[in-house]
């Protein structure tokens, strides 16, 4: 059984005055325990959307997700989120945001600092706890983001465009830890990205996405073998991936 | 001079404590022009009054003498006592009462629909109208000027909390509600954080209408307190004693809006860079 199922997603946002938006029209995917789907698109093709839908932040106009064959009827411990954006509270520290989340699991006062600083070590931000965000760098951030959706220690990570807004340098640094990580921790993720490159040096598979409505244009195997991240910057080199990213190129150029 | 001072600090990466001086020495000097202007103002006064009828105009040398009297037979510091445990209890009661309705308007649709009008109307209309009538119903004693003065500050908390609270950013809920934090952390850690420099600013705008009504209500109900002082010492054409009592009540709300602001910027660390 798969770990994730979406079936025959739908989303349609109403427009004051006008017909609906479809966001998301009949969208199908199975997710494996353990697989890492990457979500390529232009902008404004649903990525967003389905992840929150997901994520249950957003219900479905229609069709259906199931979590080990069980659907999903709202947000939960089971899946952890990574914001784009804001996704820190500005005015808790980093620390205090990973508290929040432990809070809201359950996890008693006495309990949530171990967790934290184990998972501030894990996103290498040993020592920042007291930072407040504005102390830290959009990179720094986006750690303390993964890190407080790692504390709830989840089943499914859903990351949307977590290195978006980040330079070039910053965001292919972030790009390797997570590959060292998620190879290391073996979790189902479901991560949007608008960077080809990005999603063919992590992704078990490619899931294109194309427009007006949101669809599955198509869904690209990497077959480049694991683990990827002691390979460096070779990663890069190997005839899978210089395939593969010229493929999704193409394909993307197609949907623009 | 100063321009080799500037030269100087920009060359040197490590100019900074001579970068930070010139700031210093302009606001000294700048302080320097306000006091004088004030000594020059006061000097004006004693001179151009110094003549005037002295049961109607009190100059700044009267007013001085006065004041150290009133201080030294402790009458200002009872009528201050008096005025300001009033005003202290009605100001923390119509921010607790502000601060609670204006959650609830600003998280309750049904809520904020019923209240909405008549805390505008309330806020709008000028409340001094309504003291004889209120008067009827709570006498003219302590209850009455807590009740004038609750009255007075209570609307700008509500009104500012409300825009706090209704203003919270989506991206914030979304964490709460992406985390499933229970609905008192949603508030307690995600609302009440965004809504806090709303209600201060609601705080400030309270002080002052306080004071006003705590003055008003010591001029209207039993005569007491600053106001009362005042109200007496004109009455008996005492008016560099009726300029003492003005002088505290101008010191006190200055004093209280700072200590607003001192609660305000402790609790708005995470903004500071
Ligand atoms: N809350 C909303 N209300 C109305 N339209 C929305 C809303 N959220 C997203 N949309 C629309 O749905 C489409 C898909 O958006 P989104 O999922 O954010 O795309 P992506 O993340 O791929 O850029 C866009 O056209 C967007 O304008
Ligand atoms: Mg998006």
């Amino acid at each position: 059984m798969p770990k994730l199922s979406v079936r025959n997603l739908t989303k349609r946002f109403p427009v004051s005055g006008g017909p609906s938006m479809t966001a998301l029209d009949g969208v199908d995917l199975d997710v494996e325990e353990g697989e890492f789907i990457a979500f390529v698109g232009p902008s404004g093709c649903g990525k967003t959307t389905l992840l929150r839908i997901i994520q249950g932040l957003e219900t479905a106009t229609s069709g259906e997700i199931l979590i080990d064959g069980k659907p999903v009827t709202g947000p939960g411990h089971d899946r952890g989120f990574v914001f784009q954006q804001y996704g820190l509270l500005p005015w808790l520290t980093a620390a205090q945001n990973i508290g929040f989340a432990l809070e809201a699991k359950g996890i008693p006062p006495n309990r949530q600092g171990e967790t934290t600083e184990r998972v501030l070590a894990t996103v290498g931000l040993k020592g920042f706890g007291d930072r407040f965000p504005h102390q830290l760098s959009g990179g720094m951030q986006q750690r303390v983001g993964i890190a407080r959706a790692l504390a709830i220690e989840p089943e499914i990570m859903l990351l949307d465009e977590p290195f978006g807004a980040l330079d070039a340098l910053t965001r292919e640094i972030l790009q390797n830890e997570m590959l060292g990580l998620t190879e290391r921790m073996g979790k189902t993720i479901l991560f949007v990205t608008h960077s080809v490159d990005e999603a063919v040096c992590l992704a078990d598979r490619v899931v294109v996405m194309s427009p007006r409505p949101g669809r599955i244009r198509e869904i690209v195997p990497i077959d480049i073998p694991r683990p990827r991240a002691s390979l460096g910057e070779a990663l890069r080199d190997t005839p899978e991936y210089v395939a593969k990213r010229h493929q999704l190129w193409n394909q993307l150029m197609d949907l623009v | 001079m100063q321009r080799s001072a500037q030269a100087s600090a920009v060359s040197k990466s490590a100019g900074e404590p001579e970068a930070a001086s010139d700031p210093n020495r302009q606001r000294r000097r700048e302080r320097l022009l306000q006091f004088g202007t004030l000594v020059l103002l006061l000097a004006v006064w004693e001179f151009a009054a110094r003549d005037a009828n002295k049961l109607l105009v009190a100059v700044p040398s009267d007013i001085a003498v006065a004041t150290w009297e009133l201080l030294l037979n402790g009458e200002l510091f009872w009528a201050t006592l008096d005025s300001m445990s009033t005003f202290v209890l009605g100001f923390i009661i119509a921010s607790v009462i502000g601060i609670v309705i204006g959650f609830a308007m600003g998280t309750n649709r049904t809520v904020e629909v019923i209240l909405d009008p008549y805390i505008n109307a309330l806020y709008a209309m000028p409340l001094v109208a309504l003291i004889p009538i209120l008067m009827l119903w709570v006498g003219i004693g302590f209850l009455a000027k807590i009740t004038i003065i609750i009255l007075f500050a209570v609307f700008p908390v509500i009104i500012n909390t409300v825009t706090g609270v209704k203003n919270v950013d989506r991206h914030y809920l979304d964490i709460g509600k992406a985390f499933m934090a229970s609905r008192f952390m949603v508030y307690r850690q995600i609302i009440a954080p965004y809504a806090l420099p709303y209600v201060a600013s609601g705080l400030r705008i309270a002080l002052g209408r306080g004071i006003i009504a705590m003055i008003v209500a010591e001029f209207l109900t039993s005569i007491s307190g600053l106001g009362g002082l005042i109200i007496n010492y004109t009455n008996a054409f005492e008016t560099a004693k009726a300029f003492a009592p003005v002088l505290v009540v101008a010191l006190l709300a200055n004093a209280l809006t700072v200590l607003v602001q001192k609660v305000e910027e402790r609790f708005g660390r995470w903004r500071r860079r």
